[in-house]
């Protein structure tokens, strides 16, 4: 993979602050855009901005063609068997929050999340116990943060009703067994809910092989653009759903008291879609197919382990999840006992334009139970190169020698 | 005290940026918090901290190291600088007001409303050597005899002297002032020619002359001298012009000018003249008040009716 090559397709790059190069090591929250992504969406706002999936003029009809298109490529890129099993949302949350309230869940049903759930995995499960009830347990993790696979299975049973976890933790990167899991689960007839926001970029996910129930990720962290997000489902269970948020363009016919619903993916997605986004998460997924999950992953895993070894002997700091930064893909995350994450993180920015994250990364709950108050997150993607690693080594090495 | 520094600067600097008001805002948000005795917990301080130790930090490690482990300290010390500043600002402008200088009555040093020093140029006074720089401090109309210059108004109570040089730039730029001021004002005004440039010397011999034939025209006259391009008033035939203009007898003047009496009379009002300790002109007496330089006038009109001109 030449990596100064791919760069080029991104503008983001030809861009400075204060004439110096711009770092970005925040792709764990939204990565950047290749050129052809950009390109897709303008292409949709400048040559045919009208909706799809409605009027029957030629403009609308190259949007529907356009949206399907893309409903194929993402569902060819997850492995689905057939599009209409990919559900266009904003995001990853949304995704999940369809799968939570449209599931049926009933007083006393079992919902099992691990303990270090990205808010989105954990906050809808928490308003449904309180709602109706359901029981909300969750696994701890083993040593290094490694996914308690033993405390699972003590917890399976045929009351179980969803697993729902996240693939790739936000946290540290640490990426679950699912297969196991799924295989596990399915034994007591139990749907799997996957969060796969950090794996879908970085990863190759079949759906098939995995046999997963339901899979939710973002567009903007796998390239596309902001706002949009993918839920996977298999078709027989997607019938079977009720979609929580209805309206237009989810039913065949309606009268003053009846309506028909229309089958899946359209019953899920009410109102006006982000046409522009879903053609241009399609060519997101087009661009990412053409890198190569080996490359992404090897480039990522060439960084973490150079910025892991280079920071793993400061005094006083503490990197999140395994020692082996081949287990944390492309996000090292840590804190330093004493020292403010946020200011780190300003201090990073305002002395050498390096953008990384700070703070508790939508993962409160684990911060909370380990009175840890933050990190400081850098998340690596493939258009990363080793001489921004050895820029964000040094500089933060600096830093700390001021705090 | 950071956060009440930076909701000052911040404040400032938000009247010309979008990015400062919103850091403004944050600013006030947490001085708020601190004076309704509630803990300010925006992270705005530690944000600013770190942003500001951050800019530092590449150009020296031991200034930012400096300034994190001493930050309310050096806010504290920017406080205080910038309470004394504001001070000395509020001061100056004060001070221009009053005198036409920030740096009070007279002084020459730089102003900002003022950076050319306009209103305290003068036009300078040969003079025997001195060690010393001459002073406003010494200025003074004791001793002197007054009697002995035209005069206009005498009975009234307001006094103003103005001792000036028809051909001098500050001069002519601060006549018109001071007749506005007597125009508007029953003041007794006198005025003495203190010649600096040479070509001009010969005015005080035919002012002195115009006065004693006719004290109403002289006004008149003195006037237009004033008024005429300065370029001219060196040229005897041009002021006889204007002289004739007026309706004084010239053979009168001319006979006048050539006299005794008339040259020892110049030379004592030089000699009164100098008793002032006068150094440059204009030099302007409003009821004792010294004032060297042309002054805005509104500096002249307090100096002649203090906190009644509101």
């Amino acid at each position: 993979m030449n990596i100064n090559k791919l760069r080029q397709d991104f503008p983001f790059f030809q861009k400075t602050l204060n004439r110096k190069p711009i770092i970005y090591f925040d792709n764990a929250c939204q990565s950047l855009r290749p050129q052809s992504v950009i390109d897709a969406v303008v292409n949709y706002y400048q040559d045919y901005p009208a909706c799809g999936g409605r009027s029957m003029h030629r403009l609308a009809a190259k949007v529907t063609q356009k949206c399907d298109e893309a409903r194929s490529i993402i569902a060819r890129f997850v492995g689905a068997k057939r599009k209409e099993e990919i559900i266009f949302t904003r995001n990853t949350t949304e995704g999940i929050n369809l799968v939570a309230h449209s599931l049926g869940l009933q007083k006393g049903d079992i919902v099992v999340t691990s303990d270090k759930e990205h808010n989105s995995n954990l906050i809808p499960w928490q308003i449904l116990a309180k709602k109706i009830g359901i029981i909300h347990k969750i696994i701890p993790s083993r040593e290094e943060n490694i996914f308690g696979l033993e405390g699972f299975k003590k917890v399976m049973n045929e009351e179980v009703k969803l697993v729902s976890l996240g693939f790739t933790s936000n946290l540290d990167g640490v990426t679950i067994p699912a297969s196991e899991i799924i295989k596990i689960a399915h034994q007591f007839g139990v749907l799997v809910l996957l969060d796969v926001a950090q794996t879908a970029p970085h990863h190759k996910i079949d759906v098939t092989a995995l046999d997963v129930d339901f899979l939710a990720f973002s567009g903007h962290k796998m390239l596309g653009p902001s706002g949009t997000g993918v839920l996977y489902g298999k078709y027989h269970l997607l019938e079977k759903l009720e979609p929580f948020l209805v309206g237009g363009d989810t039913v065949v016919s309606s009268t003053y008291d009846s309506h028909k619903l229309l089958p899946p993916p359209e019953k899920f997605e009410a109102g006006l879609q982000d046409y522009a986004g879903i053609i241009g998460l399609g060519e997101a997924v087009r661009y990412l197919e053409k890198v190569g999950f080996e490359n992404i992953t090897e480039q990522e895993h060439t960084l973490n382990k150079f910025i892991s070894n280079e920071i793993v002997n400061i005094p006083h700091l503490h990197i999140i999840g395994p020692e082996d930064p081949s287990k944390r893909g492309g996000i090292v995350s840590f804190y330093i006992e004493g020292v403010d994450s946020h200011q780190v993180a300003l201090m990073l920015d305002e002395s050498a334009n390096i953008m990384v994250r700070s703070g508790q990364h939508c993962v409160h709950s684990w911060f909370a139970s380990k009175k840890i108050a933050g990190s400081v997150r850098a998340s690596l993607y493939f258009y990363n190169t080793q001489e921004e690693a050895e820029i964000f080594v040094n500089q933060l090495k600096k830093v700390i020698r001021v705090l | 005290m950071f956060c009440l520094l930076a909701l000052i600067v911040l404040s400032i600097l938000g009247i010309f940026s979008a990015t400062h008001r919103q850091l403004a805002k944050e600013a006030f948000d947490c001085v708020f918090r601190r004076i309704t005795f509630r803990p300010c917990t925006t992270g705005f301080k530690e944000k600013m901290k770190a942003k500001l130790t951050g800019k530092i930090l590449n150009r020296s490690p031991f200034v930012a190291r400096f300034l994190n482990r001493h930050f309310e300290l050096v806010s504290w010390v920017f406080f205080i600088l910038m309470v004394a500043s504001t001070f000395w600002t509020v001061k100056g402008a004060y001070n221009f007001y009053l005198y036409g200088s920030c740096n009070g009555l007279n002084e020459t040093g730089f102003c900002a409303f003022d950076p050319s020093g306009e209103n305290n140029k003068v036009s300078q006074i040969a003079t025997s050597c001195s060690l010393e720089k001459p002073s406003e401090k010494d200025l003074t109309l004791n001793g002197v005899d007054l009697s002995i210059f035209p005069i206009r108004n005498p009975d009234a109570k307001d006094k103003i002297i103005f001792i000036g040089c028809y051909g001098c730039d500050y001069t002519r730029k601060a006549y018109p002032l001071i007749q506005k001021l007597i125009a508007n004002n029953e003041v007794s005004f006198i005025f003495a020619h203190f010649p600096v440039k040479d070509e001009t010397n010969f005015l005080s011999e035919y002012g002195y002359c115009a006065y004693k034939q006719d004290q109403e025209r002289f006004w008149q006259f003195n006037d237009a001298l004033f008024a005429s391009d300065k370029q001219n008033l060196g040229n005897k035939n041009y002021v006889d012009g204007l002289a004739s203009k007026i309706g004084y007898n010239l053979t009168t003047i001319d006979r006048c000018i050539d006299s005794q009496e008339t040259k020892e009379a110049v030379e004592r009002q030089f000699q009164e003249i100098s008793k002032t300790h006068v150094y440059g002109t204009p030099t302007v007496f409003i009821n004792g008040k010294v004032l060297v330089g042309p002054k805005p006038y509104r500096v002249y009109e307090r100096a002649l009716k203090g906190w009644r001109f509101w």
